[in-house]
Protein backbone atom coordinates (compact mmCIF):
# COMPACT_ATOMS: atom_id res chain seq x y z
CA UNK A 1 0.00 0.00 0.00
CA UNK A 2 1.22 3.30 -1.01
CA UNK A 3 1.81 6.21 1.85
CA UNK A 4 2.81 9.84 1.79
CA UNK A 5 6.20 10.42 3.82
CA UNK A 6 6.84 13.88 4.52
CA UNK A 7 11.12 14.57 4.92
CA UNK A 8 11.84 17.09 8.10
CA UNK A 9 14.99 18.15 6.79
CA UNK A 10 13.72 19.66 3.66
CA UNK A 11 9.82 19.56 3.96
CA UNK A 12 9.22 17.55 0.71
CA UNK A 13 6.78 14.87 0.69
CA UNK A 14 7.44 11.78 -1.50
CA UNK A 15 5.04 9.06 -2.65
CA UNK A 16 6.21 5.34 -1.28
CA UNK A 17 4.66 2.95 -3.78
CA UNK A 18 6.40 -0.52 -3.24
CA UNK A 19 3.81 -2.28 -4.93
CA UNK A 20 4.91 -0.81 -8.61
CA UNK A 21 8.15 -2.22 -8.05
CA UNK A 22 10.42 -3.03 -5.03
CA UNK A 23 13.37 -5.11 -5.82
CA UNK A 24 16.68 -4.21 -7.72
CA UNK A 25 15.57 -6.69 -10.69
CA UNK A 26 12.37 -4.39 -10.98
CA UNK A 27 14.66 -1.14 -12.78
CA UNK A 28 15.51 -1.21 -15.88
CA UNK A 29 19.05 0.56 -14.85
CA UNK A 30 21.27 1.84 -17.72
CA UNK A 31 24.46 0.65 -16.85
CA UNK A 32 27.66 2.20 -16.46
CA UNK A 33 29.44 2.02 -19.79
CA UNK A 34 33.66 1.56 -19.72
CA UNK A 35 34.68 2.88 -23.57
CA UNK A 36 38.35 2.95 -24.93
CA UNK A 37 39.71 5.80 -26.48
CA UNK A 38 42.00 9.01 -24.75
CA UNK A 39 40.94 10.73 -21.66
CA UNK A 40 41.92 14.16 -20.71
CA UNK A 41 41.84 13.10 -17.14
CA UNK A 42 44.21 10.19 -17.27
CA UNK A 43 47.81 10.68 -15.74
CA UNK A 44 50.42 11.58 -18.08
CA UNK A 45 48.04 13.97 -20.03
CA UNK A 46 47.88 16.55 -17.96
CA UNK A 47 48.46 19.35 -21.03
CA UNK A 48 44.55 18.76 -21.99
CA UNK A 49 43.87 20.35 -18.69
CA UNK A 50 43.71 24.15 -17.68
CA UNK A 51 46.75 24.76 -15.45
CA UNK A 52 46.01 23.02 -11.97
CA UNK A 53 45.14 24.86 -8.63
CA UNK A 54 46.16 22.51 -6.09
CA UNK A 55 47.03 18.47 -6.57
CA UNK A 56 48.42 15.81 -3.81
CA UNK A 57 51.89 14.95 -5.37
CA UNK A 58 54.56 12.85 -4.25
CA UNK A 59 58.28 12.75 -5.04
CA UNK A 60 58.38 16.51 -5.33
CA UNK A 61 56.85 16.42 -9.57
CA UNK A 62 56.08 19.46 -10.43
CA UNK A 63 52.59 21.10 -11.29
CA UNK A 64 50.89 19.80 -14.35
CA UNK A 65 53.09 16.62 -14.66
CA UNK A 66 52.16 13.22 -14.42
CA UNK A 67 52.91 12.16 -10.33
CA UNK A 68 49.80 13.11 -8.54
CA UNK A 69 47.41 11.77 -6.45
CA UNK A 70 44.17 13.71 -6.94
CA UNK A 71 44.12 16.87 -8.95
CA UNK A 72 42.08 20.21 -8.85
CA UNK A 73 41.82 22.39 -12.38
CA UNK A 74 39.37 24.92 -13.32
CA UNK A 75 36.82 24.57 -15.71
CA UNK A 76 38.09 24.97 -19.30
CA UNK A 77 34.56 25.92 -19.97
CA UNK A 78 33.22 27.10 -16.82
CA UNK A 79 29.42 27.79 -15.91
CA UNK A 80 30.42 30.88 -13.35
CA UNK A 81 34.05 32.91 -13.53
CA UNK A 82 35.80 34.18 -10.92
CA UNK A 83 36.79 37.06 -13.47
CA UNK A 84 33.66 38.49 -13.89
CA UNK A 85 32.76 41.11 -11.37
CA UNK A 86 30.19 40.61 -9.25
CA UNK A 87 27.00 42.93 -10.00
CA UNK A 88 23.59 42.75 -9.08
CA UNK A 89 20.25 44.15 -10.71
CA UNK A 90 16.71 43.88 -9.99
CA UNK A 91 13.44 45.52 -10.41
CA UNK A 92 10.09 45.01 -9.68
CA UNK A 93 9.90 41.76 -11.47
CA UNK A 94 13.33 40.47 -12.07
CA UNK A 95 16.71 40.10 -10.39
CA UNK A 96 20.16 38.56 -11.89
CA UNK A 97 23.48 38.25 -11.14
CA UNK A 98 26.18 38.91 -13.15
CA UNK A 99 27.94 34.94 -13.69
CA UNK A 100 31.00 35.28 -10.87
CA UNK A 101 31.33 32.44 -9.44
CA UNK A 102 34.47 29.42 -9.08
CA UNK A 103 33.74 25.93 -11.28
CA UNK A 104 36.28 23.19 -10.72
CA UNK A 105 37.05 20.06 -11.41
CA UNK A 106 38.85 17.56 -9.05
CA UNK A 107 39.90 14.76 -11.14
CA UNK A 108 39.93 11.82 -8.12
CA UNK A 109 42.45 9.38 -9.32
CA UNK A 110 45.44 9.25 -11.51
CA UNK A 111 44.01 6.20 -13.46
CA UNK A 112 40.73 6.09 -15.66
CA UNK A 113 38.34 4.52 -12.76
CA UNK A 114 34.65 5.64 -13.14
CA UNK A 115 33.44 4.90 -9.85
CA UNK A 116 34.48 5.69 -6.49
CA UNK A 117 33.97 2.18 -5.56
CA UNK A 118 36.89 0.87 -8.01
CA UNK A 119 39.38 3.24 -5.74
CA UNK A 120 40.84 1.83 -2.89
CA UNK A 121 39.68 3.48 0.62
CA UNK A 122 43.76 4.82 1.10
CA UNK A 123 42.36 6.83 -2.82
CA UNK A 124 39.08 8.16 -1.39
CA UNK A 125 40.32 9.25 1.75
CA UNK A 126 42.92 11.41 -0.13
CA UNK A 127 40.22 13.00 -2.03
CA UNK A 128 38.14 13.50 1.42
CA UNK A 129 40.81 15.69 1.93
CA UNK A 130 41.25 17.79 -1.16
CA UNK A 131 37.30 18.52 -0.60
CA UNK A 132 38.36 19.88 2.20
CA UNK A 133 41.24 22.22 0.85
CA UNK A 134 39.45 22.80 -1.94
CA UNK A 135 36.21 24.09 0.20
CA UNK A 136 38.09 25.57 2.84
CA UNK A 137 39.99 27.58 -0.05
CA UNK A 138 37.13 29.28 -1.25
CA UNK A 139 35.97 30.09 2.19
CA UNK A 140 38.97 32.09 2.46
CA UNK A 141 38.55 33.86 -0.57
CA UNK A 142 35.30 35.10 1.22
CA UNK A 143 33.17 35.93 -2.36
CA UNK A 144 31.10 32.80 -2.58
CA UNK A 145 28.62 32.28 0.21
CA UNK A 146 28.30 28.47 -0.93
CA UNK A 147 30.01 26.30 -2.77
CA UNK A 148 28.62 22.80 -4.03
CA UNK A 149 30.37 20.05 -4.12
CA UNK A 150 28.69 17.02 -6.27
CA UNK A 151 29.65 14.24 -8.28
CA UNK A 152 28.11 13.33 -11.75
CA UNK A 153 28.86 9.28 -12.34
CA UNK A 154 27.86 7.43 -15.65
CA UNK A 155 25.96 9.63 -18.52
CA UNK A 156 22.41 8.79 -16.99
CA UNK A 157 23.42 10.69 -13.80
CA UNK A 158 24.71 13.26 -16.43
CA UNK A 159 28.25 12.43 -16.36
CA UNK A 160 30.16 13.91 -19.27
CA UNK A 161 33.30 12.02 -19.26
CA UNK A 162 34.20 8.10 -17.66
CA UNK A 163 36.83 9.25 -15.43
CA UNK A 164 35.81 9.63 -11.48
CA UNK A 165 35.72 13.28 -10.80
CA UNK A 166 33.93 16.09 -8.88
CA UNK A 167 33.00 19.56 -9.88
CA UNK A 168 33.12 22.08 -6.80
CA UNK A 169 30.59 25.63 -7.94
CA UNK A 170 31.10 28.23 -5.68
CA UNK A 171 28.70 31.07 -5.98
CA UNK A 172 26.88 33.89 -4.35
CA UNK A 173 24.05 32.65 -3.46
CA UNK A 174 23.14 30.03 -0.94
CA UNK A 175 20.81 27.02 -3.29
CA UNK A 176 17.33 26.74 -2.25
CA UNK A 177 17.47 23.56 -1.21
CA UNK A 178 19.83 24.33 1.09
CA UNK A 179 18.21 27.11 2.59
CA UNK A 180 15.45 25.35 2.86
CA UNK A 181 17.00 22.55 5.25
CA UNK A 182 18.56 25.65 7.17
CA UNK A 183 14.92 27.41 7.65
CA UNK A 184 13.51 23.39 9.01
CA UNK A 185 16.97 22.75 11.21
CA UNK A 186 16.49 26.41 12.40
CA UNK A 187 12.87 25.93 13.35
CA UNK A 188 13.38 22.53 15.13
CA UNK A 189 16.07 24.13 17.58
CA UNK A 190 13.87 26.48 17.97
CA UNK A 191 10.92 24.54 19.25
CA UNK A 192 13.56 21.96 20.80
CA UNK A 193 15.52 23.81 23.06
CA UNK A 194 18.36 24.60 20.51
CA UNK A 195 18.78 20.84 19.00
CA UNK A 196 19.99 19.53 15.75
CA UNK A 197 17.51 18.51 13.83
CA UNK A 198 19.80 15.18 11.99
CA UNK A 199 21.51 14.51 15.39
CA UNK A 200 18.46 13.81 16.69
CA UNK A 201 17.42 11.64 13.31
CA UNK A 202 21.02 9.61 13.70
CA UNK A 203 20.41 8.88 17.49
CA UNK A 204 16.49 7.62 16.43
CA UNK A 205 17.41 5.60 13.34
CA UNK A 206 20.28 4.14 15.32
CA UNK A 207 18.19 3.33 17.75
CA UNK A 208 15.01 2.10 15.84
CA UNK A 209 17.52 -0.35 13.27
CA UNK A 210 14.94 -0.20 10.53
CA UNK A 211 16.48 2.16 7.62
CA UNK A 212 20.38 2.09 8.98
CA UNK A 213 22.66 0.65 6.12
CA UNK A 214 25.86 0.49 7.57
CA UNK A 215 27.63 2.26 11.06
CA UNK A 216 30.79 2.89 11.76
CA UNK A 217 32.79 4.93 14.34
CA UNK A 218 32.04 7.98 13.28
CA UNK A 219 29.32 7.94 11.00
CA UNK A 220 25.81 5.79 9.31
CA UNK A 221 24.56 5.28 6.40
CA UNK A 222 21.05 5.15 6.23
CA UNK A 223 18.14 5.12 3.57
CA UNK A 224 16.11 8.46 4.85
CA UNK A 225 12.50 7.66 5.78
CA UNK A 226 10.98 9.92 2.97
CA UNK A 227 13.52 8.85 0.59
CA UNK A 228 12.62 10.42 -2.76
CA UNK A 229 14.04 7.89 -5.16
CA UNK A 230 14.80 4.16 -4.72
CA UNK A 231 17.65 2.99 -2.79
CA UNK A 232 18.55 6.94 -2.20
CA UNK A 233 21.34 7.15 0.85
CA UNK A 234 22.73 9.47 3.33
CA UNK A 235 25.80 9.85 5.19
CA UNK A 236 25.88 11.39 8.24
CA UNK A 237 28.38 11.95 10.99
CA UNK A 238 27.39 10.88 14.35
CA UNK A 239 28.81 13.84 16.34
CA UNK A 240 27.52 16.73 15.33
CA UNK A 241 29.42 19.51 12.65
CA UNK A 242 27.94 21.59 10.66
CA UNK A 243 30.38 22.45 7.75
CA UNK A 244 32.31 19.75 6.14
CA UNK A 245 35.40 21.58 6.47
CA UNK A 246 34.80 21.14 10.31
CA UNK A 247 34.91 17.49 10.22
CA UNK A 248 38.53 15.94 11.55
CA UNK A 249 40.58 14.49 8.93
CA UNK A 250 41.18 11.93 11.44
CA UNK A 251 37.89 10.75 10.76
CA UNK A 252 38.29 10.14 6.74
CA UNK A 253 39.38 6.76 6.90
CA UNK A 254 36.15 5.92 8.67
CA UNK A 255 34.04 7.70 5.83
CA UNK A 256 36.01 6.48 2.89
CA UNK A 257 35.73 2.59 3.57
CA UNK A 258 31.80 3.51 4.07
CA UNK A 259 31.50 4.85 1.01
CA UNK A 260 33.44 2.36 -1.20
CA UNK A 261 31.82 -0.59 0.44
CA UNK A 262 27.95 1.03 0.17
CA UNK A 263 28.99 1.79 -3.37
CA UNK A 264 30.33 -1.59 -4.01
CA UNK A 265 27.15 -2.53 -2.82
CA UNK A 266 25.12 -0.42 -5.34
CA UNK A 267 26.93 -1.67 -8.16
CA UNK A 268 26.02 -5.59 -7.09
CA UNK A 269 22.31 -4.78 -6.17
CA UNK A 270 22.02 -2.64 -9.50
CA UNK A 271 24.36 -3.88 -11.63
CA UNK A 272 26.86 -0.93 -11.51
CA UNK A 273 24.05 1.90 -12.09
CA UNK A 274 24.82 5.74 -12.77
CA UNK A 275 24.62 7.55 -9.56
CA UNK A 276 24.91 11.28 -7.98
CA UNK A 277 26.51 12.26 -4.91
CA UNK A 278 25.76 15.26 -3.36
CA UNK A 279 27.61 17.30 -0.29
CA UNK A 280 24.97 19.93 1.46
CA UNK A 281 27.12 21.80 4.01
CA UNK A 282 26.51 25.17 5.63
CA UNK A 283 27.46 28.10 3.73
CA UNK A 284 30.42 30.22 4.49
CA UNK A 285 29.32 33.44 5.49
CA UNK A 286 27.37 31.74 8.18
CA UNK A 287 29.07 30.50 11.81
CA UNK A 288 29.01 26.94 12.53
CA UNK A 289 25.74 26.59 13.45
CA UNK A 290 24.57 24.25 16.13
CA UNK A 291 21.44 23.53 14.30
CA UNK A 292 22.79 22.30 10.69
CA UNK A 293 24.52 19.28 10.05
CA UNK A 294 26.38 18.18 6.77
CA UNK A 295 25.62 15.21 5.05
CA UNK A 296 26.17 13.21 1.64
CA UNK A 297 23.32 11.78 -0.47
CA UNK A 298 23.91 9.20 -2.86
CA UNK A 299 21.22 9.09 -5.15
CA UNK A 300 21.19 5.89 -8.05
CA UNK A 301 19.84 7.03 -11.71
CA UNK A 302 17.38 4.46 -11.81
CA UNK A 303 14.03 6.39 -12.31
CA UNK A 304 13.01 9.11 -13.73
CA UNK A 305 12.09 12.77 -12.83
CA UNK A 306 8.79 13.56 -14.96
CA UNK A 307 5.11 15.61 -15.26
CA UNK A 308 3.99 14.79 -12.07
CA UNK A 309 7.27 15.24 -9.90
CA UNK A 310 7.86 18.55 -12.12
CA UNK A 311 4.39 19.57 -11.33
CA UNK A 312 4.03 18.79 -7.69
CA UNK A 313 6.99 18.72 -6.07
CA UNK A 314 6.45 15.21 -4.97
CA UNK A 315 8.74 11.92 -5.95
CA UNK A 316 7.54 8.74 -6.21
CA UNK A 317 9.07 6.37 -4.68
CA UNK A 318 8.56 2.44 -5.61
CA UNK A 319 11.14 1.54 -3.40
CA UNK A 320 10.30 1.34 0.59
CA UNK A 321 13.35 2.51 2.23
CA UNK A 322 13.14 0.01 4.81
CA UNK A 323 13.68 -2.46 2.27
CA UNK A 324 16.14 -0.55 0.34
CA UNK A 325 18.58 -0.74 3.61
CA UNK A 326 18.08 -4.36 4.41
CA UNK A 327 19.39 -4.62 1.08
CA UNK A 328 22.02 -2.39 0.76
CA UNK A 329 22.81 -3.75 4.56
CA UNK A 330 23.17 -7.05 3.41
CA UNK A 331 26.67 -8.18 5.47
CA UNK A 332 28.51 -9.52 2.10
CA UNK A 333 28.25 -7.37 -1.96
CA UNK A 334 26.35 -9.78 -3.90
CA UNK A 335 23.23 -9.98 -5.83
CA UNK A 336 20.68 -12.00 -4.49
CA UNK A 337 20.15 -15.46 -6.35
CA UNK A 338 16.88 -14.68 -5.89
CA UNK A 339 16.17 -11.80 -7.25
CA UNK A 340 18.30 -12.93 -10.68
CA UNK A 341 17.77 -10.66 -13.59
CA UNK A 342 15.87 -12.12 -15.97
CA UNK A 343 16.78 -11.80 -19.60
CA UNK B 1 52.69 24.06 -45.90
CA UNK B 2 50.87 22.05 -43.21
CA UNK B 3 48.22 19.34 -44.40
CA UNK B 4 45.10 19.93 -42.87
CA UNK B 5 42.06 17.11 -42.35
CA UNK B 6 38.85 18.25 -42.57
CA UNK B 7 36.01 16.33 -41.55
CA UNK B 8 32.77 17.31 -42.33
CA UNK B 9 29.53 15.84 -43.40
CA UNK B 10 28.01 18.53 -45.29
CA UNK B 11 29.04 18.14 -48.72
CA UNK B 12 29.01 22.26 -48.88
CA UNK B 13 30.81 23.22 -45.93
CA UNK B 14 33.36 20.51 -46.40
CA UNK B 15 33.83 22.26 -49.67
CA UNK B 16 34.15 25.77 -48.41
CA UNK B 17 36.94 24.81 -46.08
CA UNK B 18 38.92 22.92 -48.44
CA UNK B 19 38.78 26.13 -51.08
CA UNK B 20 39.19 28.51 -48.45
CA UNK B 21 42.01 26.69 -46.47
CA UNK B 22 43.35 25.75 -49.75
CA UNK B 23 43.51 29.58 -50.91
CA UNK B 24 45.23 30.61 -47.40
CA UNK B 25 48.30 27.87 -49.09
CA UNK B 26 47.28 24.80 -46.98
CA UNK B 27 47.25 21.53 -48.43
CA UNK B 28 44.04 19.84 -47.65
CA UNK B 29 42.36 16.28 -47.34
CA UNK B 30 38.75 15.34 -46.49
CA UNK B 31 37.05 13.13 -44.70
CA UNK B 32 32.84 12.62 -44.42
CA UNK B 33 32.36 11.29 -41.35
CA UNK B 34 34.24 10.07 -38.19
CA UNK B 35 34.96 6.56 -39.09
CA UNK B 36 36.30 8.22 -42.44
CA UNK B 37 38.40 10.56 -40.71
CA UNK B 38 40.53 7.65 -39.08
CA UNK B 39 41.21 6.32 -42.16
CA UNK B 40 42.46 9.44 -43.24
CA UNK B 41 44.87 9.95 -40.49
CA UNK B 42 46.22 6.85 -41.06
CA UNK B 43 46.87 7.19 -44.58
CA UNK B 44 47.60 11.31 -45.60
CA UNK B 45 49.31 11.64 -41.69
CA UNK B 46 47.50 15.52 -41.53
CA UNK B 47 49.75 17.94 -39.64
CA UNK B 48 45.98 19.31 -37.80
CA UNK B 49 42.11 17.75 -37.95
CA UNK B 50 39.63 20.57 -37.94
CA UNK B 51 37.02 17.92 -36.94
CA UNK B 52 32.59 18.78 -37.19
CA UNK B 53 31.08 17.23 -33.87
CA UNK B 54 27.75 16.15 -34.90
CA UNK B 55 28.34 13.69 -37.83
CA UNK B 56 26.26 10.34 -39.01
CA UNK B 57 27.80 7.26 -37.67
CA UNK B 58 31.04 8.26 -35.58
CA UNK B 59 30.80 11.59 -34.34
CA UNK B 60 33.51 13.81 -34.04
CA UNK B 61 34.30 13.42 -30.44
CA UNK B 62 34.17 9.76 -30.37
CA UNK B 63 36.47 10.08 -33.68
CA UNK B 64 38.98 12.53 -32.04
CA UNK B 65 39.06 9.85 -29.00
CA UNK B 66 40.15 7.54 -31.17
CA UNK B 67 42.65 9.33 -32.80
CA UNK B 68 44.16 10.70 -29.40
CA UNK B 69 44.62 7.31 -28.19
CA UNK B 70 46.81 6.45 -31.20
CA UNK B 71 48.84 9.69 -31.13
CA UNK B 72 48.10 11.81 -28.50
CA UNK B 73 50.26 15.06 -30.20
CA UNK B 74 48.24 15.62 -32.96
CA UNK B 75 46.59 18.70 -33.23
CA UNK B 76 42.67 18.49 -32.88
CA UNK B 77 40.64 21.61 -33.58
CA UNK B 78 36.61 21.29 -32.78
CA UNK B 79 34.59 23.24 -34.93
CA UNK B 80 30.86 22.79 -34.54
CA UNK B 81 27.34 24.55 -35.09
CA UNK B 82 26.80 23.80 -31.17
CA UNK B 83 28.34 25.57 -28.29
CA UNK B 84 26.68 23.06 -25.84
CA UNK B 85 29.31 20.43 -26.06
CA UNK B 86 31.68 22.47 -24.36
CA UNK B 87 29.68 21.17 -21.23
CA UNK B 88 30.91 17.53 -22.43
CA UNK B 89 34.65 17.10 -20.59
CA UNK B 90 35.84 15.04 -23.54
CA UNK B 91 36.24 18.46 -25.36
CA UNK B 92 38.92 19.23 -23.31
CA UNK B 93 41.06 16.82 -25.96
CA UNK B 94 40.48 19.44 -28.05
CA UNK B 95 43.16 21.71 -28.53
CA UNK B 96 40.58 24.28 -29.66
CA UNK B 97 36.92 24.28 -30.03
CA UNK B 98 35.42 26.84 -32.40
CA UNK B 99 31.56 27.57 -32.89
CA UNK B 100 30.83 27.70 -36.68
CA UNK B 101 29.93 30.61 -38.28
CA UNK B 102 29.67 31.54 -42.14
CA UNK B 103 33.05 34.06 -41.11
CA UNK B 104 35.64 31.46 -41.05
CA UNK B 105 38.10 34.42 -39.73
CA UNK B 106 38.33 32.31 -35.83
CA UNK B 107 38.63 29.20 -37.69
CA UNK B 108 41.74 30.35 -39.74
CA UNK B 109 43.25 32.03 -36.83
CA UNK B 110 42.52 29.16 -34.39
CA UNK B 111 44.05 26.73 -37.02
CA UNK B 112 47.28 29.68 -37.16
CA UNK B 113 47.91 29.35 -33.23
CA UNK B 114 47.58 25.99 -32.76
CA UNK B 115 49.69 24.89 -35.64
CA UNK B 116 52.34 28.05 -34.21
CA UNK B 117 52.28 26.35 -31.08
CA UNK B 118 53.41 22.78 -32.23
Amino acid sequence: MSEFRKDALSGQWVIVAPERASRPTDFPVERRRKGSGFCPFCEGHEEKTPHELFALRGNGSAADSPGWRVRVVPNRFPALNPQTPLEERSDSFAKSMSGFGFHEVIIDAPQHAQSLSELEPAGVRDLLGVYRERLSALRKDGRVSYAMLFKNVGAAAGATIEHSHTQLIGMPVTPPVVRGELTHCAEFARLNNGACLLCNLVEQELEARTRVISEGPHFVALAPFASRFPFETWIMPKRHFAHFEEQPPSTYADLAEMLCALLKRLDAALDQPAYNILLHTSPFGEESSASYHWHLEIIPSVTRVAGFEWGTGFYINPVAPESAAALMGMSSPSRPAAVERSV
Amino acid sequence: MAKILVVEDDPNQRLLYEEELKNDGYEVVTARDGREALEMVDKARPDLVVMDISMPGMDGIESMSRMLSQDHKLPIILNTAYATYKESFRAWSADAYVVKSSDLTELKSTIKRVLGAR
